[in-house]
């Protein structure tokens, strides 16, 4: 695997937050926070910041995507209208469609732009994958209950290029309503400071990150020991999803994962043990991948076992 | 008139709909609906509730509206052939290529786009009516202001008003079978996904559970936050529903006790024809009164309900495929 035929990416959510990230390992970046409006400067409702972020993406020479919000309401579309034409203007290589209603949106009022169709967008078949490509989709990240036998499937059927979550938190749920927003004068902490403060759901040894309105897994999902079986199925788009990680965690994983894909089909594949410890350093609770295996999705499948679960303990 | 679309776990209950004046009643095929197997009903039960709800002039809806592995969709449609023949009077569907595959397949079937795909704003809904879908259940978090607007596009709007809102939007969470999910195959080869709400129907409601809140690994800033979930039983906003035309009231519930179902039904029954009958001199006040008494044993069986989920999803995963 090279640059050519892997492509690695991964989202950020404001202007703050790109100019401090590092965007060496990555090939694309996706523009904008689709859980919340409130987000701090969001790339999807500071258009200057996104018309100057795209810019600063395409210098670095990187592809760049404007991602879209996740469940938009009536009253959103305006906006993700307005943010889109702007994405348009500047050239945006696609725009990540979670909802099928932006998806209609880009596809009659944007024709010229390519779509991807995101993970809150309940691909769980190819028939719903070809609903989608008949739409106009030209990559689909599958739901992220499917496991790799259904995703390897559903690419030889539709024919559409895979986007697969490699590393980070997987999305679990979304919500209109910030339950962080209750805390705001018990903490003296307002938003939207609140939701960036690395904030875990706990319940005995259940974790759950919590980014206010999104729900995401507690354990990093983790796919460094399948790389090889990710490439010889064919699939070549590979995501960090860091959207709630700092910088360091986003350069950290992206270097990590950079160089094992790039090692991924040598014979024999070896993962190096600074991978681990980088990846190890990251994790909070743990280490999971289970869904990808047809499994609880907090599992952890693999032979790192000593990786999963090592700070799971609560500390009281 | 607008419809009153009510539940069916069982044979039982849909006698009890019958009686206590639905115009529309929904079943799972087992295996295929969001609910856990206890409240689908087999072929041959299928067919009595058609038998029953068509003697009474009621209307059967299939709620196939868990997504289907793209393996079981061939199965699914050789089923749906049965049920068709059956009598059913249409399908309520979640998976996008599911529907479109049945609308081709079925082309004179109705369809009903299920809360489980949903459904928020009027791109969404002007999708799913060019796939072949003519009615679509509006998200239980959409304002009266947000349903209004549905009257311009060419659909029918069915609207929960007996239900709960979960924390998430329905369909956009898979917090459960993160924490659990078991897999395995029925009699009829249909995998089970139990665990997971939108490809089994069965779902732990872990967000119920009492969460504690930390910063990092180190910092514990709150205990027993709550994820909102809340039950909500409309009363005033019926009317307001009616006059803007929405088509269908939706209640949810196949899994309550037949009699608390037929309690249900009868209120909302009456609510609607007393409306119907004398909107100007319609008073709310009887009927908020009459609704707390069913409301409380609503919420004393879904409380021992959520409780026994908690105590399943923390038990070992003994299916794997």
């Amino acid at each position: 695997m090279n640059h050519e035929l892997f492509e690695l990416n991964t989202t950020i959510s404001n202007m703050k937050d790109l100019m401090a990230s590092d965007l060496g390992p990555y090939d694309a970046i996706y523009l904008g926070n689709p859980y919340c409006r409130d987000y701090e400067a969001n790339f999807l409702e500071e258009l200057d910041d996104l018309r100057a972020g795209i810019r600063h993406c395409r210098e670095k020479g990187r592809r760049v995507y404007l991602t879209t919000y996740a469940a938009p309401r009536n009253y959103f579309l305006p906006q993700i209208r307005k943010a889109i034409a702007v994405a348009a203007e500047e050239g945006v290589d696609a725009v990540e469609a979670h909802n099928l209603g932006v998806v209609r949106i880009v596809r009659r009022e944007f024709p010229c732009l390519a779509i991807h169709v995101g993970g809150f967008a309940n691909v769980y078949t190819d028939a719903g994958a070809e609903v989608l490509r008949d739409y106009g989709g030209t990559r689909v990240t599958p739901n992220y209950e499917l496991s790799l036998e259904e995703m390897e499937g559903m690419a030889k059927s539709t024919g559409l290029p895979l986007e697969i979550l490699v590393h980070g938190k997987v999305p679990l749920g979304i919500s209109d309503y910030c339950f962080l927003l209750e805390f705001e004068k018990a903490w003296g902490m307002p938003c939207p400071d609140l939701c960036q403060q690395d904030l875990f759901l706990r319940q005995g040894e259940w974790a759950m990150k919590s980014v206010g309105k999104g729900v995401l897994s507690g354990r990093d999902v983790c796919m460094l020991e399948h790389l090889p079986r990710l490439g010889a199925a064919g699939f070549h788009v590979f995501r960090i999803e860091a959207i709630s990680e700092d910088p360091a965690y986003r350069r950290d994983i992206g270097t990590v994962y950079r160089e094992a894909l790039e090692h991924a089909f040598s014979d024999p594949y070896e993962i190096r043990q600074a991978w681990w410890q980088k990846i190890q350093a990251h994790a909070k609770v743990g280490l999971c991948n289970g869904f990808y295996f047809g499994q609880s999705g907090q599992l952890y499948i693999g032979n790192q076992q000593s990786a999963v679960g090592r700070q799971l303990k609560v500390i009281s | 008139m607008v419809e009153l679309l009510v539940p069916a776990g069982s044979v039982a209950m849909v006698e009890a709909a019958v009686e206590h004046g639905a115009n529309a009643l929904y079943v799972g095929p087992k295996g295929w609906s969001r609910r856990r197997d206890a409240y689908e009903v087999t072929d041959e039960a299928l067919r009595e509730a058609v038998r029953i709800a068509h003697a009474g002039g009621v209307k059967v809806r299939a709620g196939i509206n868990t997504h289907p592995t793209s393996a079981e969709l061939p199965m699914l449609l050789r089923r749906l052939d049965v049920w068709v023949r059956d009598g059913i009077d249409g399908v309520i569907l979640s998976d996008v290529g599911v529907m479109a595959a049945v609308h081709r397949a079925f082309p004179t079937l109705t369809i009903h786009a299920s809360i489980g795909a949903n459904i928020l704003n009027d791109e969404d809904i002007r999708l799913y009516r060019e796939i072949g879908v003519s009615q679509v259940v509006a998200d239980t978090k959409l304002s009266l202001k947000e349903l209004r607007v549905r009257r311009e596009i060419e659909v029918g709007v069915e609207v929960l008003i007996h239900a709960n809102k979960c924390y998430t939007y329905l369909g956009k969470c898979w917090m459960s079978p993160y924490h659990r999910l078991e897999r395995g195959q029925d009699e009829t080869g249909k995998d089970f996904f139990k665990g997971s709400p939108n490809r089994g129907g069965l779902d732990y409601r872990v967000c119920l559970e009492a969460w504690s809140l930390w910063r990092g690994n180190r910092d514990r800033w709150a205990d027993r936050v709550a994820l909102k979930n809340d039950a909500f039983f409309l009363v005033d906003d019926i009317p307001p529903l009616i006059d803007m035309g929405v088509h269908t009231l939706k209640i949810q519930g196949r899994e309550y006790a037949v009699d608390l179902v037929g309690r249900i039904v009868k209120f909302y029954r009456d609510l609607i024809d007393a409306y119907a009958a004398d909107p100007q001199g319609f008073d709310l006040g009887p009927w908020k009164a009459r609704l707390a008494e069913i409301q409380a044993q609503r919420d004393l069986e879904r409380a021992k309900g959520t409780l026994d989920l908690f105590e399943e999803a923390r038990q070992p995963v003994h299916g794997c495929l």
